[in-house]
């Protein structure tokens, strides 16, 4: 059984939480408790053939009082961020969320950008031309929906391939 | 070479037989003889037979002596030649060989032990014996060394055995007088359980309940073992749940750790269960126990650690979430998964099973009930006083034999050291309201150096006046106030011999009558009295000095008698230049003799020297200085009356006393 250890990080109230509970438990509640702390679930899942878990690290969202307590960082082998689409200001919070990862685990690890709450796309504050600037950057991104399930269960499957992946050429 | 191995295996011998008959020296043959000395080596090694080995060195032949072949075999082999060489010396060198087996000894020991226990085996007798051998020949050193680790085990173990057996009181207690014993009856009926069965479940002492070996940086679990009681009940919840609650767990180090800057946790409390952790840097053990563990478990769940560590070093540091290089770590966990039950469970007839039993505890634990409160209560008025008497300077418990039988009730044994001027300690339980009956005591004389202790021995042995005050820091006694001379003189010897004195301060001490006596004693030796030219009455003017210098002295003759001092005196009588020296000798002793005259006309008792200087120590004084001799405008005394005088030294010296004498003449 492979193993491996994923980190949630993202502004709070982005939807991590509601992420982590669609992909693992496929339900999606509208009320909002904040996580303190760390909430940790696990989820197997087949890909390329073989068994893996994943250990889901959902971590409290980070706002201007709250920086993210990077020890729960340690020994991550992947990670996403998460920005809401509804307040673009979560994107930056994401993207420098994603730097700080790098830095503490001293090497960039597979990670993917979740821009989620993508069945409100009406609202979104996030526009196309955006989502231009990150793929000219080579960020690799999902537009999920926590509420309807969409693409998240392709954003995991992506991260644990590339988690796969960076095992192997380690080896 | 080694696919020649299984001919040479097969006939070894036949063939160094064949060498040592075809030493006609050809090319052929001498790479034979090579190779048939290298595989005769390997067979040597394979079979480990020394005699075999020997029989081969025999079996080469003599070196050519053939000047040609000779020649030649140095042309064409002379490598070979160096190699066979090196090789031979090499497996002959035994100091080599020894470092050769060295280097791989541990190697070969770790693979042969992984793959089954025949070392074991073979060792075991070894160790054994060497054992028992140094056991028997160092025998004060091994508890020498055992010593110092015994005592603390067998206390702790004391201690655990009595944390335990009030673990079981309070067991019984619960079970006979709440709602506990109800419940579990209730749910005997529920779940169909006997009672018996019910209360096992919980009268358990203790169970390991789950081991979880994890990861310490990705809190990824490695491997699991739950109790197979609990997971066969389903009661241990999921066992998926392991994964996610090793990370959990590690997530609440890593929150205490940041929290508490290097605090590590040991334990925590989950309801009825503990979870204890052995933590190390790569990867660390989580055991969730119910109930009181014995002490030795978290010894063991170190142990298991360790092994943990050396046999998955490699792995551990090269980690990436892959788990079945740890397949085999479940093996050790195994060893910590312990459990202990208080009681053992018990086959329940139907109905006086079930009743008369229950019944019969009931009432045996009411009545126990009682006697252990009564006994809780005695063991506290008993510790309560200990802590009085420990608290008392001058005493020190040395030993208390607890008479902790329920049903005893006899006085508690204590051995203490007294000092013979500390409290008698019933004295003391008395003062404090307390019963001097629960102990008999057996007292130690010694010598305690307790501030307090010092200071009542100090005032019994010097009697000491009330008009004295004393006290006493870090060894210094101080004294302050007034007391006779004689005391002072004599406690300042007697305080430095006091035990817990150092140093002794008695300035602030007077004694009243010494002053007066020196003040009479300064009043004496001051005064002057002086003579008319050749006359051997003083004049009428220092008439009234000498009275009062008499005065004085019959004053201080009184004084001293009562202080024990002997007081004598003596009288210089002196006369000026003129005259012949004989002539002035005579005059100043007779005015030293007239004073004297009148000293004892006076009813004084003293000892009188009298001494005639002549005129060998004038006056210092100038003459006519004085008033009188002012006033009279002529000297009708001469011009050196100064130096016609006389002077008193006062001479003090203690009387022996009754009991030095008495001591003397014995
Ligand atoms: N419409 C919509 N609402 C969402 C979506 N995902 C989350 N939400 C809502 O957003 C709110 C916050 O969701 P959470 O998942 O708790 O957010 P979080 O990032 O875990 O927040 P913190 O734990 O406080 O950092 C909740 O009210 C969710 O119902 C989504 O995809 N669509
Ligand atoms: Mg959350």
């Amino acid at each position: 059984m492979i193993n491996k250890k994923v980190c949630m990080l993202g502004a709070f109230s982005v939807g991590k939480t509601s992420l982590v509970s669609q992909f693992v438990h496929s339900v999606f509640s509208d009320r909002y408790l904040s996580t303190v702390g760390v909430k940790i679930s696990k989820k197997e899942i087949m890909t390329c053939g073989k068994e893996i878990n994943l250990l889901l690290w959902d971590m409290e969202g980070k706002d201007a009082y709250v920086d993210i307590n990077t020890s729960y960082l340690r020994g991550a082998m992947g990670f996403f961020v998460v920005a809401d689409g509804t307040r673009k200001e979560t994107l930056d919070i994401a993207l420098e969320l994603r730097e700080i990862a790098f830095k503490y685990l001293g090497k960039p690890l597979p990670n993917k950008l979740l821009i989620n709450k993508a069945d409100i796309r009406n609202k979104w504050e996030i526009t196309p031309e955006m989502l231009e600037g990150l793929r000219e950057k080579r960020i690799d991104f999902f537009c999920t929906s926590a509420k309807s399930g969409d693409t998240v269960d392709d954003a995991f499957k992506s991260l644990t391939e590339e988690m796969l992946q960076e095992q192997n050429s380690a080896k | 070479m080694t696919t020649e191995l299984p001919v040479s295996e097969q006939a070894p011998v036949k063939e160094s037989g064949i060498l040592v008959e075809d030493s006609g020296v050809t090319e052929v043959s001498a790479t034979e003889r090579i190779d048939a000395h290298l595989a005769n080596d390997n067979v040597a090694e394979n079979a480990a037979v020394v005699s075999e080995d020997e029989a081969f060195w025999k079996s080469i032949p003599e070196a050519p002596t053939d000047k040609e072949v000779k020649l030649l075999r140095s042309l064409l082999f002379s490598r070979e030649i160096a190699i066979i060489e090196k090789l031979r010396s090499s497996y002959t060198n035994a100091q080599y060989n020894a470092k050769k087996v060295g280097n791989i000894l541990a190697e070969a020991i770790l693979l042969r032990s992984k793959s089954d226990n025949g070392l074991n085996v073979a060792l075991e007798s070894v160790v054994d014996n060497i054992l028992q051998s140094s056991l028997q020949k160092r025998k004060t050193e091994f508890v020498d060394v055992l010593y110092p680790l015994m005592g603390p085990t067998i206390r702790k173990s004391i201690a655990e055995s009595f944390r335990s057996m009030m673990a079981d009181f309070g067991k019984s207690m619960e079970m006979a007088f709440s709602w506990k014993g109800l419940r579990w009856r209730l749910e005997a009926l529920r779940t169909g359980k006997t009672f018996s069965e019910v209360v096992l479940l919980h009268t358990l002492e203790y169970r390991v309940e789950q081991v979880f070996f994890i990861h310490s940086d990705t809190g990824l679990l490695l491997s699991y073992l739950i109790n197979e009681e609990i997971n066969a009940k389903g009661e241990g919840g999921d066992t998926n749940d392991a994964g996610m609650l090793s990370g959990m767990l590690t997530a609440i180090q890593d929150f205490v750790r940041d929290c508490f800057k290097g605090g590590d946790v040991e334990s925590m409390q989950m309801g009825e269960c503990t979870i204890y952790i052995k933590k190390s840097r790569l990867a660390y053990l989580a055991c969730v126990v119910r109930g009181i563990p014995p002490v030795g478990l978290q010894r063991k769940l170190e142990e298991i650690l360790e092994m943990l560590l050396i046999e998955y070093a490699d792995e551990l540091n090269d980690f990436c979430g892959d788990t079945a290089p740890f397949a085999d770590a479940a093996r050790l966990l195994e060893t910590c998964m312990l459990s202990h039950y208080q009681r053992e469970g018990r086959q329940v007839h139907p109905f006086w099973g079930k009743w008369v039993p229950y019944a019969l505890a009931l009432s045996f634990c009411i009545g126990l009930g009682v006697v252990y409160y009564g006994h809780a209560a005695n063991i506290g008025a008993h510790r309560e006083a200990i802590a009085v008497l420990r608290a008392e300077p001058g005493l020190m418990i040395v030993h208390v034999q607890e008479e902790s039988g329920i049903f005893d009730r006899s006085p508690w044994k204590v051995i203490a050291f007294h000092d013979e001027f500390a409290r008698m300690p019933a004295d003391i339980l008395t003062a404090n309201g307390m019963d001097a009956a629960l102990f008999s005591f057996n007292l130690v004389p010694f010598i305690s150096h307790d501030r307090s202790v010092v200071l009542r021995r100090a005032e019994k042995s010097f009697s000491l006046p009330e008009t004295v005050s004393m006290s006493l820091d870090n060894g210094l006694l101080t004294f302050k106030g007034t007391a006779p001379m004689a005391w002072i003189l004599h406690t300042r010897e007697a305080a430095m011999l006091l035990p817990g004195v150092k140093q002794v301060d008695m300035r602030g001490l007077r004694d009243p009558l010494a002053e007066e006596i020196a003040r009479r004693v300064k009043i004496v030796e001051g005064v002057t009295v002086r003579f008319p030219a050749g006359g051997d009455m003083p004049i009428t003017s220092d008439q009234p000095h000498l009275n009062n210098a008499m005065d004085a002295l019959v004053e201080l003759e009184r004084l001293t008698r009562k202080m024990g001092i002997v007081v004598s005196l003596t009288i210089y009588g002196h006369a000026d230049a003129t005259g012949t020296a004989k002539r002035n000798y005579e005059i100043s002793q007779a005015r030293a003799h007239t004073v004297a005259s009148m000293l004892y006309a006076r009813g004084s008792g003293m000892p009188i020297s009298i001494y005639g200087m002549g005129s060998q120590y004038p006056s210092d004084e100038k003459t006519g200085e004085y008033e009188q001799e002012k006033t009279m405008r002529q000297a009708p005394y001469g011009d050196d009356l100064a130096s016609r005088r006389i002077e008193f030294r006062v001479h003090l010296t203690s009387q022996p006393t009754i009991t030095t004498e008495r001591l003397l003449s014995q």
